[in-house]
């Protein structure tokens, strides 16, 4: 669908081959571009559908589940508020990051845009960053939804309404980084291998503890070595889990927030980097 | 025409094929093997907390919810079930004939989740003591462990201490909570309360009054509820034999209606229906006089609990 940026001729759309004309073919202007149009693809593909359903999910929950909780209806707001944003953020970051290159080749649009002055590293991140855009308002909304369903079953101010946003936040680096490894199987990977990889990595990110506790408990030096480097090399995703925390008012101290920001970054950038690599490598003729 | 040949041969083949998975279906479940009766009786626990904890991934304070409300769920079927094969009612004092021996999995997988979700430690304080007091006190205990600075929890195994008459190791745990940051001034109280009257009346309707005032669950509020009734039951019941005494002194016999006595119990404090004359319980039930009026006891169907 960036391909429609490309040759949409209409002043509204700042397409490269516009760019390139009136003489504005920075690397940051084109990857902005691309950027706003995934969004805009995302948007019109209903992505954001999700975000009403979610709303309307989360209070009906929330007066449904504050008769069965024992008077715990906001811990459990919050509970069930934060694991769906992480989920149904987990699903748009794998279902559409996979789909972000793969459709461009499918549809043959990609030929059309990499024949104008974008290479495909500013290609890809573009793509990325338009992803992140979408989970991003994803994120927040939810947030919102969150805090809502606390001042409803409140009935006004609860402390969580504020305490939720550092773990809604790391719920969000988590998904970019979740999306970059998305990115990085897609490019190439078919979208059905690229999205079971990329769940299985999610999976992983979460059990590293475990991977290093099963390494350290192993005898032989080389599996030991083998698990430690798995755990190394592999997302750590334990960095991003605070909804537990978020729940009973718990808020991560600056460092660790970041140090997992940080930690996202780097992350990111080696997958993005990586994905350059692999998709440069690609013919596609 | 190949396409229509094509459809021709896979119909039937599908039809075929329902036919022979639903006829297998049926006979499968005709010829079920069957479960031995211990597993069949009622759900089983397949995981423990620890696993759970590992599949939940991220959402593990999710897990614990799940398994907290189930266990309220769990208790709930039990009580509502007892109910109707005994047509009786039936507080939360009664656990004990409930068998309800999945619970303490259900608050120790819930607790394993969220270390620091406190109301499966209250719950577990309050209801397996009637039937499992070691696992209520190793449930609190770990949730000490694991949230050494909240005097709450030191509250609640004070508590089972004081059930248990262990009033030595109930006044010493209210102590060690009272020294905690946040603990009110009424923990020192309790400790030196429970040291000094054991299980005096004073004592029980303080500890009921104060774990009232600050749980959040209503099962748990309504238990603790009928504690406090039960209280001031029994010093209703005590100024009642006191005026039946006082009545044998005068007349040498035991009154026969509520009318000979009421206006004496009236002035004790005891609550008296105007209509009828008849002493009332704090749930609102009338006391019967037995053992030919030399006695008070409460009504069948009172919620007071009777033990």
């Amino acid at each position: 669908m960036s391909s429609e940026i490309l040759h949409d001729t209409t002043p509204s759309h700042e397409s490269p081959a516009k760019v390139a004309r009136s003489g504005r073919n920075s690397a940051i202007y084109l990857i902005g571009a691309i950027a706003r149009n995934t969004f805009r693809e995302a948007v019109r593909d209903r992505v954001l559908y999700n975000l009403l359903l979610f709303a309307l999910l989360l209070i009906g929950g929330a007066i449904f589940l504050g008769e069965l909780s024992g008077g715990q209806e906001a811990k459990i707001i919050v509970d069930l508020g934060l694991s769906a944003t992480l989920l149904f953020g987990v699903f748009i970051a794998i279902f559409v990051g996979v789909g972000l290159v793969y459709k461009e080749i499918e549809k043959r649009t990609l030929y059309a845009i990499l024949s104008k002055p974008v290479s495909r590293g500013q290609f890809l991140f573009g793509k990325y960053v338009g992803l992140c855009l979408t989970l991003l308002v994803n994120v927040l909304v939810m947030g919102t939804g969150v805090s809502l369903a606390l001042a409803y079953v409140a009935k006004g101010w609860h402390p969580l309404i504020v305490a939720i946003w550092p773990a809604t936040f790391l719920i969000y680096f988590e998904l970019a980084l979740i999306t970059g490894v998305a990115l990085l199987f897609s490019s190439f990977s078919s979208p059905a291998l690229s999205a079971l990889l990329t769940f299985l990595v999610f999976i992983i990110g979460h059990l590293s503890a475990d991977l290093k506790a099963f390494a350290s408990s192993l005898g032989g030096v080389n599996a030991r070595w083998f698990f430690n480097a798995l755990y190394y090399l592999l997302p750590n995703l334990s960095h991003y889990s605070f909804i537990t925390a978020a729940a009973h008012g718990d808020l991560p101290t600056a460092t660790t927030f970041l140090l997992a920001v940080a930690y996202a970054f780097v992350y990111i950038a080696v997958l993005l980097s990586a994905a350059t690599l692999i998709f440069n490598q690609r013919n596609f003729k | 025409m190949r396409v229509r040949k094509s459809l021709f041969r896979l119909i039937p083949v599908i039809l075929l094929g329902l036919a022979v998975a639903i006829g297998l279906s049926r006979w499968m479940d005709q010829h079920r093997q069957e479960l031995p009766s211990a597993s069949s009786q009622e759900e089983q626990l397949y995981l423990q907390g620890k696993t759970v904890k590992r599949l939940s991934l991220a959402f593990n304070g999710l897990a614990a919810d799940w398994y907290w409300m189930r266990s309220l769920q769990y208790v709930g079927r039990k009580i509502v079930k007892y109910e109707d094969s005994q047509q009786g009612q039936r507080g939360l004092d009664d656990l004990a004939a409930l068998d309800l021996r999945l619970l303490p999995s259900l608050l120790r997988i819930a607790t394993t989740l969220d270390p620091k979700f406190l109301a499966p430690y209250e719950y577990g304080a309050m209801i397996l003591p009637t039937f499992n007091r070691d696992e209520a006190i190793a449930l609190v205990q770990s949730g000490i462990q694991q949230n050494p600075d909240d005097w709450r929890l030191r509250q609640h195994l004070g508590y089972i201490y004081w059930q248990a008459n262990d009033y030595a190791k109930a006044s010493e745990t209210y102590n060690s909570g009272a020294k905690l940051p946040g603990a009110p001034r009424w923990m020192a109280e309790m400790s030196a309360r429970t040291a000094a009257e054991g299980g005096s009346r004073r004592a029980a309707r303080e500890m009921y009054q104060h774990l009232y005032d600050e749980s959040d669950d209503d099962q748990v509020k309504d238990l603790l509820r009928r504690r406090l009734m039960q209280v001031e039951s029994f010093e209703d019941r005590d100024r009642i034999r006191f005026v039946i005494g006082q009545y044998v002194k005068q007349f040498g016999r035991c009154p026969a209606t509520w009318r000979e006595i009421s206006a004496v119990v009236q002035k004790l404090g005891v609550r008296v229906d105007p209509a009828t004359a008849t002493p009332i319980d704090p749930s609102g039930s009338p006391y019967e006089l037995v053992k030919n009026g030399c006695d008070v006891d409460l009504q069948i169907g009172s919620l007071v609990p009777y033990k």
